[in-house]
């Protein structure tokens, strides 16, 4: 089959190839820029064929897709997670495609504005999340208002998103990775056997096919293993929006309502229930966590909990998410000496927690992480949170159980509820999209599927990455 | 009893105080072996079976002592009670000893008598004076975080041996309610054999006279404790005990400061309270305090209520103990980061193992705060990792009783 395709690619770009420089203005800069992308071609204007209604049923026509690339790994997804995993895999010498649904590269951690970088320490305070998490925080280290609060555990460093997309953005001109951002990955190509082939994408150009032996799925909510048919869990939990609001200091953490006001002694016994109304504007000026940016404040919005598969949540809590910070802020600014404050900007991505969890070979447990489980495919650390002590995630949680050639990276890998609660954060992304990326390339060097990549060469190669196994 | 003297009485003491320490320093992989020890004791088996009104297992040995000691005065004094045998040693050293007690009635079995009737009543007044409790207390040492603690682990044994470079043996001879009890036991057994004579009767009418005040004075003393532990058991909000804890009327009696639960804490959150908090009655007795980062009753652990010799804690399997509610998480929104919007933070959900924690979202305020549920059974989990100082946003209270 793949054989097929591929003589049918050779013919279609010997007649596109006229109007390559008519279509490069779809075409994203840096794919047109990657010389040694691989099998690099372009749609001729298809012919569209409209859906239709057929017994009052809307039917989508079956229907040829253009092969908009044919590459080794394709990486589907531009967070923390793929773009670890894209610029890894690169190092190797192997062809990369990362396909990025928005304009810009970071994901969350850019778009989400999570901007803390948030769990990096063990209990005793050691960093024990590197590798390609570390050069990204390196290269921000250089830049002015890039990253603050970098080595002063516990206190955990915070980002500027600019900043980071900037990076990112420097990083995969100079890469040689394909890149092709407002690509919204939205089907997997599947062989007769259910092995992952590519996946589809729709974008201006229309929906289109990239091919590849190794798909990583970096999409956050799983939608490419799962359209794959690979068995998975769907969780539900809160939804918030996260904003920077300007004009404003630091939160102290060392401020309970004992030393703020006199009358409310914190060591009487609370009542019950909800917070009294009007609690907003108490707070006392402070609001959020510090940015590199001065003055500058990021504030996370827990949310309510809802279904980030689900179109209409979705959009209900954008709009309403949008309309509560400004509401919030407005009280905020009531408060004497906060008359500047201003909402700076809402993220433009939602902040979806969870939504897929795959069934991976290994389930990484709560239980398992609460008590130190040490994994003989250990590929990282995630640092301590709350009361559970740093733990290792194995490359078990990347690899689906059944489906071949696809591999999770980032909050949707193979871990329960409350693992993937940890996991779901931007280091522990980078963590786990260094080693799906990694992995792909020794599939693509040594020919194999990826369940049966050796545990040593991975480890090997992530310790030659400077990635921390212990 | 014949081949026993044919051993020297030293070595057998000093096989068994080696084993006393074998037992109650857990080198054994049988975790239970301390309360095993502190239940050899008659006197400790005795009175807790009554004062709790049930029987453990652990009482076979107590019995035998109690069956030999019968037959054979303090016997078990004289070769097998580890405390007595450190006290002997402590006797032979150097300093002149003062024996004005020589002349002083055997205060020992009325001391017995009084907290056995006392346990009739619920409140075994004097248990916490039984030597292999005391001898096991100091074991726990290791576990003591403070100067505090370390002090009131070794205050028993330490003030005994004291007791004894000054005195010499007085505690043995005259206080101890352990050979009372034995000394109890041997005249009973005896009384059944020889017939009463004129002398004796009057002897007898003395002795019943203080059996009955030591009885009327256990029965007093046990029902007013009683009743103050009802009353601070209503009133106070901070006293949270071990998992286990019978109700705190009877707590403070029941327990006799073997320190065997603080010592089998993994977490080191059990501590030997000073009295500031349960009053004098509460002296030493073990309560829980959660003011270390990550040290909380663990989900996975119910030692301390199988090393409880007297039912104090209750021996709970790991299923039942995650069920013993010590306490309720409660929330002070004034202070909570979350709710007050300052942060979000959900380290009291993330780390509650009973999920007991939920971080409520208010449409209306536009703002989430943690809502406790009734699945919380104050481990303290919540409160360790509550990243507000110096007051705790989340705290584990004391329920009081409905």
């Amino acid at each position: 089959m793949t054989k097929d395709l591929t003589r049918r690619e050779i013919v279609r770009r010997s007649i596109a190839a006229g109007g390559l420089f008519a279509a490069g203005s779809l075409m994203p800069v840096s794919s047109t820029l990657a010389n040694q992308a691989a099998g690099q071609s372009t749609s001729q204007a298809e012919t569209k064929v409209p859906a239709t209604i057929v017994d009052g049923k809307v039917v989508q026509p079956r229907r040829e897709l253009s092969v908009l690339q044919k590459t080794s790994i394709l990486v589907v997804g531009g967070g923390p997670a793929g773009t670890a995993a894209a610029f890894c895999a690169k190092r190797l010498g192997v062809d990369v495609t990362l396909v990025e649904r928005y304009g810009y590269l970071g994901g969350l951690a850019t778009g989400g504005l999570v901007l803390g970088i948030f769990p990096l320490y063990d209990r005793d305070k050691k960093q024990v999340i590197y590798g390609i998490g570390e050069e990204l925080m390196k290269k921000l280290d250089v830049l002015k208002f890039g990253i603050i609060d970098r080595n002063k555990a516990p206190v955990y460093p915070t980002i500027d998103a600019e900043a980071f997309k900037y990076v990112l953005a420097d990083m995969l001109l100079d890469s040689g990775i394909a890149a092709y951002l407002d690509c919204w990955g939205v089907d997997a190509i599947v062989d007769t056997k259910g092995a992952v082939k590519g996946a589809v994408f729709e974008s201006k150009s229309g929906r289109q096919a990239i091919l590849a032996d190794i798909v990583i799925d970096a999409s956050g909510d799983g939608d490419i293993y799962a359209a794959a048919g690979a068995a998975f869990e769907k969780v539900k939990t809160n939804i918030g929006l996260i904003s920077r609001i300007g004009n404003i200091d630091e939160v102290d953490m060392a401020v309970g309502r004992g030393s703020e006001d006199p009358e409310h002694p914190a060591t009487g016994k609370p009542g019950e229930g909800r917070p009294s109304k009007g609690r907003v504007n108490d707070l006392n000026g402070h609001a959020g966590n510090s940015t590199p940016a001065p003055h500058v404040n990021w504030l996370n919005m827990k949310g309510p909990v809802g279904d980030a598969l689900d179109i209409a949540d979705l959009t209900a809590m954008e709009l309403k998410h949008r309309r509560g910070t400004w509401g919030n802020v407005e009280k905020l600014r009531q408060k004497p000496g906060n008359e500047q404050v201003y909402l700076a900007e809402t993220a433009p991505q939602l902040g979806v927690r969870l939504s897929r969890l795959l069934d991976g070979v290994k389930k990484l447990t709560v239980q398992e992480i609460r008590s130190g489980a040490k994994f003989k495919d250990v590929i990282g650390y995630s640092g301590a949170y709350a009361n559970a002590p740093e733990f290792q995630i194995p490359y078990g949680s990347l690899v689906p159980a059944k489906v071949e050639n696809v591999l999770a990276a980032g909050r949707c890998i193979s871990a329960d509820f409350e693992v993937a609660d940890i996991t779901r954060l931007i280091p522990v992304c980078w963590v786990t999209g260094q080693a799906a990326g990694l992995a792909a390339a020794l599939c693509i060097q040594e020919k194999c599927k990826p369940r049966e990549v050796s545990v040593t060469k991975l480890q090997n190669l992530l310790k030659q990455q400077g990635a921390y196994l212990g | 009893m014949t081949f026993l003297r044919r051993i020297p009485r030293r070595l057998i003491q000093l096989t068994c105080f080696v084993g006393a320490v074998v037992l109650v320093w857990p080198v054994l992989p049988w975790a239970i072996a301390p309360r095993i020890f502190v239940q050899a004791s008659p006197f400790v088996a005795l009175s807790s079976s009554i004062a709790t009104r049930s029987i453990s297992l652990g009482i076979v040995f107590a019995l035998i002592v109690a069956v030999a000691s019968s037959f054979k005065k303090r016997w078990f004094c004289l070769y097998l009670c580890p405390t007595g045998y450190l006290l002997e040693n402590a006797s032979h050293m150097g300093l002149r000893k003062s024996r004005w007690w020589s002349k002083c009635p055997p205060v020992g079995r009325y001391l017995a008598i009084l907290t056995l009737v006392g346990a009739v009543a619920g409140y075994p007044v004097l248990l916490w004076m039984d030597p292999l409790c005391i001898f096991s207390s100091p074991f726990a040492v290791n576990k003591a975080t403070n100067p505090i603690s370390v002090f009131l682990v070794c205050l028993g044994l330490g003030g005994l041996v004291g007791a004894t470079l000054i005195f010499g043996m007085l505690w043995c001879v005259r206080l101890c309610p352990l050979s009372g009890l034995q000394d109890m036991l041997f005249s009973m057994r005896k009384a059944f054999w020889t017939r009463m004579t004129a002398s004796a009767s009057a002897q007898r009418f003395r002795v019943a006279r203080r059996v009955f005040l030591a009885g009327a004075g256990g029965a007093m003393l046990g029902l007013w404790a009683r009743r103050i532990g009802a009353a601070r058991y209503r009133k106070s909000d901070t006293l949270l005990r071990p998992p286990g804890a019978v109700p705190e009327d009877r707590f403070t009696g029941l327990c006799i400061r073997c320190n065997n639960c603080v010592h089998a804490c993994p977490s080191t959150i059990i501590h030997p309270d000073t009295g500031q908090e349960a009053g004098f009655a509460g002296f030493g007795a073990p309560v829980i305090k959660y003011d270390t980062d990550y040290k909380y009753c663990l989900e996975t652990c119910n030692a301390c209520t199988q090393v409880c010799p007297t039912g104090a804690l209750a021996a709970l399997n790991l299923q039942d103990k995650n069920k013993y509610i010590m306490g309720e998480a409660l929330v002070d929104n004034n202070v909570c980061l979350t709710a007050l919007g300052k942060k979000e933070c959900d380290a009291c959900e993330l780390s509650c193992p009973y999920d007991a924690v939920k971080i409520t979202w208010d449409e209306e305020q536009y703002i989430a705060y943690p809502v406790v549920n009734d699945k919380c059974i104050g481990c303290g989990a919540c409160e360790v990792v509550c990243p507000t100082t110096p007051a705790k946003a989340i705290r584990v209270w004391t329920q009081k009783p409905d």
